[in-house]
């Protein structure tokens, strides 16, 4: 279910902070590559979905409830067929991008916004604070994750906002890991060794000179991420933590349709095909990231 | 290197002792008693004072930090307590009846990945931009999209349903049971979930690293030497480039419980994923108590054994 | 033969009779005095024959002889005695112990012979404690509870053969049980969480039943396939959604009455329950001889719950949500995590009652949490079956009196604890009547709980299976009856 592995640990970037040049070569890198191309173009058409729902969707995707056609397969009219209760299921899957994305988006942000700012801290200054905050950081890897979010998510009651904070609080380690490693080796660099010679502070050295130069690894390592977590959300549906009904999104649905497998697989099929649709954008894009991002890599 | 090992094995402890504490809390924070898991749907009369007594008979009825205490320290001398639910079963007994379980179908996964994912990972990154490399990598990112649970109903819907209503019984294996384990047929459906999806992940590692490994100079160099093609990829290459399969392998050790309780719930194998997700919502305390703490244990080894492991393989990284 | 469970076997005695995959296996390795059969009799079993004194206090009890457990020791009043001076010793902390209320002491006479002394009337005796299955007493005094639990000898038609409670357990044929060696050979209950993979299994002959009930559109599918037997049976639990009336917003009577008002329960029954159920007007199912058909009736009519709602001074706020004094009509509906089955209705309820104005929130959580919350009057709302009085015994004492342990509801009614009380001390059924035909009256009037219908229970088994009861009427307790079973494998 997790799709974060070592292979999304982007080589390390030892280059000087970047400037215009370098992010257009970075771009002309990545048009070059057709798949991540693909990707974009997917996000782009989604994030589009998400907004415009309202206008797309045929019907209402929550009080639209149509009587004696609970699990109709596909027609005309509706094109995905009805959902468990009789609602069209189109309407349903154009409004579950919006928490699809959302979830994925947001949580990334805070899972990368946490892992950065605990990676810089430990990596930076070493010493007791790098072995505290690594003890945590392994701690979060070795736990299993999926038992702290039912927990959490039981606790906290499921909602929006629990799926989203419960996952963007729990992702973090592996960005803290990275950033951390890259800080690391970053901070032996001559360029810091001389910033600090001249007395320019630790805070300043850390933003100006030290999360530029991470933030290629991290960009490529969130966009890879993604999918990830939009499974994590479908998966927390699946145990009933995630949205809460009557509010649409893939992961219920699919965990709704999951009962009906056999009398109406187009319930899980259809937000199950989104899911995978979705997740392979965003890696498509991420691979394309870590290739544009990745001096070696240039052919 | 002793040292090393002993200050590995300290830091391991003390998350261990952060993963129970966590664990005992958060088992706490739940709400529910696990006292009306022993009463099902319906039928069964009871008064206050008898759920008193049966609480009082587990010792649910002490304070947190004493149970934990009491917990922690029958740990330490290997004691696992019994389960709340499943009377007079040694938790212990549970959790060493379930890995095996778990682990083989993992094994076999794994070796099945290794075996495939190595060679075409190595293919792939040779022969770059390739159709090949295109198909390998159009197919493994696919691998790593697909939602497990979802991949594995519909698995059983077209191999177990549609299959043989088409076309009778498939060669060589005849019949593919839904669920269990009682057959050998019963693995090749949820080894085939699993293996979907390492397969993706160690292609894609193998294929990054082989690229990464051609292009270092040691390796141009013995080119230069006028060294065969295979033996440059061979000797050099790939031994540099199994170094991020290692890491995969030991992560894969790690996370091995959030990858099968899907899996084992749908197939309704009775692995540490069941185990695991059947006494979080039974409230079967010691049982989940336990299980992660092992769990953390396996986790914090294999770490270890993953980090030496590189030392072994790659001479350049040096243990201090 | 095999048989499909949805959850884990968790122990295998006497006490482990809670959930459905316990009993239908502790009923088969063991043997009670007496058992209600699956058309809602009693049955004689271990017992030859049960004198009930006129005054209800002394159950006299006269035994089969030549009973053997697994072991090959005689079955005799001393077991009994000590099975139930066991179960009902509160220090044991047995779950089952709420049965023997009212039982004062054990005895045997003779060795045939078991006499029941009652401190006070329990009319629930036969159906309730008597029913409780007998263990080899020297063997479970010996290894205690917790082992009996593990490896049971009863003197049932099945002795334990292999247990793996996440997985399967399995019975073998016991050669000397006393009515005879069962035709079966193999009793095999597996765990098959999944109910589209019980399905499956039971289309490719995996398995040959379903203890636990497949989908309903499944179960309905297969009643038109020549190869399996259907039983459709009214169950005795009402699925409902418990009220929490100590709730600010649910404390009004007129609220709840608007509440079933707005309910369109017959459409909940044909758009997601294929039919299969029917609508509940009363705690008791129509199956009860104790059954008041004259109650009133709450029919779907939301142009009436508004008025009731508007009559009562619950107006309409910005957001559409109806309010009093400062008190929103809002509440929280807890449904059974992973309750795929039942979680659709309160789907669609939540729509019926947004239309009126009344805003419920759905929210998931374990078995365990919600009946300890709702226990407690922590939890506003739940939806699940739950029993206020079976078809043979009427008692609601739990769930209504106000000191029940399972009173979800908090009601606290002098005169419904005074009913409750009374008609457990009648035995003559002519005289419970008018006691228990008030007690549904006073449900329904106080709306305790939003009763929608009494389910349909469908039990499915292979036509390879013979001997199989014709038209039964209640579902678990054709499973007891595995013994008189043999396959045919033409």
């Amino acid at each position: 279910m997790s799709v974060a592995s070592a292979d999304q640990l982007p080589p390390k970037a030892t280059s000087q902070p970047g400037g215009r040049s370098e992010l257009l070569q970075a771009w002309q890198r990545f048009r070059a590559n057709r798949m991540s191309l693909v990707g974009l173009t997917l996000i782009i058409l989604l994030v589009l979905i998400a907004i415009f729902a309202p206008l797309i969707a045929p019907y209402d995707p929550i009080t639209d409830i149509f009587r004696g056609v609970r699990g109709v397969g596909p027609s005309w009219d509706h094109p995905f067929g009805y959902d468990h209760l009789g609602r069209d299921l189109l309407s349903r899957v154009i409004f579950g991008s919006r928490v699809a994305l959302l979830v994925g988006l947001v949580a990334t942000g805070i899972s990368v916004l946490v892992g950065i700012v605990i990676g810089a801290v430990a990596g930076y200054f070493g010493g007791w604070v790098d072995t505290l905050l690594s003890r945590l950081i392994d701690t979060l890897m070795a736990f299993p994750i999926i038992a702290l979010l039912v927990v959490l998510a039981a606790v906290l009651g499921p909602s929006l906002v629990t799926t989203i904070v419960v996952i963007g609080f729990t992702g973090w380690a592996r960005f803290a890991r990275v950033v951390r490693a890259e800080v690391m080796s970053l901070k032996q660099q001559d360029f810091i060794t001389a910033a600090k010679a001249v007395g320019v502070r630790d805070w300043r050295i850390i933003w100006r000179h030290l999360l530029p130069n991470v933030m290629g690894p991290v960009i490529v390592l969130a966009s890879l991420g993604i999918g990830g977590i939009i499974i994590l959300e479908s998966a927390l549906s699946f145990l009933g933590l995630g949205i809460r009904p009557p509010n649409p999104s893939w992961g219920g649905t699919l965990a709704d349709g999951r009962a009906f497998i056999l009398r109406y697989p187009h319930i899980a099929f259809f937000p199950g095909l989104m899911i995978v649709i979705t997740v392979l954008a965003f890696n498509f894009l991420g691979d394309g990231l870590r290739d544009a991002f990745d001096p070696r890599n240039r052919d | 290197m002793l040292s090393y090992i002993t200050r590995r094995l300290l830091q391991g402890a003390l998350v261990i002792f952060l993963i129970s504490l966590i664990t005992f809390a958060v088992m706490r924070l739940m709400p529910g008693d696990p006292v009306y898991m022993l009463l099902g749907e319906g039928e069964i009369r009871i008064s206050q004072e008898q759920i008193e007594a049966i609480k009082a008979k587990w010792g649910l009825d002490r304070p947190y930090y004493e149970q934990y205490l009491v917990w922690a320290w029958n740990l330490l001398r290997g004691d696992f307590g019994d389960s709340l639910i499943r009377t007079g079963v040694p938790v212990r007994e549970m959790i060493f009846e379930a890995i095996p379980v778990t682990a083989i179908i993992n094994v076999i996964a794994l070796f099945i990945s290794l075996a495939v994912a190595i060679p075409a990972g190595i293919w792939a990154g040779v022969k770059r931009n390739s159709a090949f490399d295109y198909a390998s990598a159009v197919g493994s990112t696919l691998g790593v999209s697909l939602p497990n649970f979802w991949l594995g109903l519909m698995l059983i819907v077209l191999f177990v349903l549609y299959i043989p209503q088409w076309f009778g019984d498939i060669p060589l294996i005849g019949k593919i049971p839904p669920f269990g384990l009682r057959s050998w047929q019963g693995y090749i459906l949820p080894v085939l979930v699993l293996t979907t999806e390492q397969l993706a992940v160690v292609t894609r590692v193998m294929r990054a690293a082989t690229i990464e490994a051609l292009g270092q100079d040691y390796v141009r160099t013995a080119y230069a030497k006028g060294l065969a093609k295979y033996v440059v990829i061979t000797r050099h290459a790939v031994r540099n480039a199994l170094l991020p399969v290692v890491t995969v392998i030991g992560f894969r050790i790690a996370f091995i419980l959030s990858g099968t309780i899907v899996v084992e719930t749908v197939f309704a194998i009775p692995g540490i994923g069941r185990l695991f997700t059947d006494s979080v919502f039974r409230l079967d305390y010691q049982v989940v108590q336990s299980l992660v703490v092992v769990l953390a244990v396996l986790v914090v080894l294999v770490n270890l054994l993953t980090d030496l492991t590189y030392a072994i393989i790659d001479p350049r990284i040096r243990i201090e | 033969m095999t048989w499909m469970g949805h959850q884990e076997v968790s122990g295998l005695g006497p006490d482990n009779v809670g959930p459905t995959v316990e009993w239908v296996m502790v009923i088969n390795i063991h043997n009670p005095l007496v058992a209600i059969d699956e058309f809602n009799e009693v049955e004689m079993v271990l017992a030859k024959s049960v004198d009930v004194s006129d005054d209800g206090l002394t159950y006299t009890f006269q035994l089969n002889e030549g009973v053997k457990f697994h072991d090959g020791t005689e079955f005799t009043a001393e077991d009994v005695v000590y099975t139930y001076d066991f179960y009902r010793n509160p220090e044991n902390g047995a779950s089952i112990a709420g049965e023997f209320t009212g039982v004062g002491s054990v005895e045997a006479p003779d060795k045939y012979t078991v006499v029941v002394n009652m401190e006070s009337v329990n009319a629930a005796s036969l159906t309730g404690w008597a029913g409780t299955a007998i263990v080899q007493s020297k063997y479970h005094a010996e290894v205690g509870e917790e082992t009996y639990r593990t490896a049971p000898i009863g003197t049932g038609p099945y002795k334990l053969k292999e247990w793996r409670p996440a997985e399967f357990t399995e019975l073998e044929a016991f050669d000397d049980h006393f009515r005879g060696r069962p035709n079966i050979d193999v009793l095999r209950q597996d765990v098959v969480p999944e109910p589209s993979v019980r399905m499956i299994a039971l289309q490719s002959g995996e398995a040959d039943s379903a203890v636990w009930p497949l989908l309903v559109e499944d179960s309905v599918f297969l009643e038109s396939d020549p190869g399996f037997v259907v039983y459709r049976t009214l169950a005795n639990s009402i699925k409902h959604l418990p009220l929490n009336l100590r709730t600010p917003a649910l404390s009004d009577k007129m609220v709840r009455k608007a509440m079933m008002h707005a309910l369109d329960r017959q459409r909940i029954i044909d758009d997601l329950w294929n039919g299969a159920a029917q609508i509940s007007h009363s705690n008791l199912s129509p199956a009860s001889p104790y059954y008041n058909a004259d109650l009133p009736q709450y029919e779907y009519d939301p142009a009436k719950a508004n008025a009731m709602l508007d009559d009562a001074g619950w107006l309409a706020g910005a957001d559409g949500t109806r309010e009093k004094d400062g008190v929103k009509l809002t509440f929280t509906c807890t449904t059974i995590t992973g309750d795929q089955a039942r979680r659709p209705i309160a789907e669609l309820a939540q729509q019926m009652f947004a239309e009126v104005g009344i805003d419920m929130q759905l929210e998931e959580a374990p078995v365990a949490s919600i009946l300890q919350s709702l226990r407690e009057g922590t939890m506003d709302c739940s939806l699940f079956n739950w029993t206020y009085g079976t078809a043979i015994e009427p008692d609601p004492f739990s769930t209504l009196h106000s000191t029940g342990g399972n009173n979800f509801s908090g009601i606290n009614n002098p005169r419904l604890d005074e009913l409750i009380e009374t008609g457990l001390q009648v035995v003559d059924p002519a005289k419970r009547m008018p006691i228990y035909h008030e007690i549904q009256e006073i449900f329904v009037d106080e709306v305790v709980a939003l009763n929608l219908q009494f389910d349909e229970w469908i039990n499915v088994f292979n036509t390879r299976i013979k001997g199989l009861p014709e038209n039964p009427k209640t579902g678990d307790p054709i499973y007891q009856q595995a013994y008189k079973w043999w396959i045919d494998e033409s």
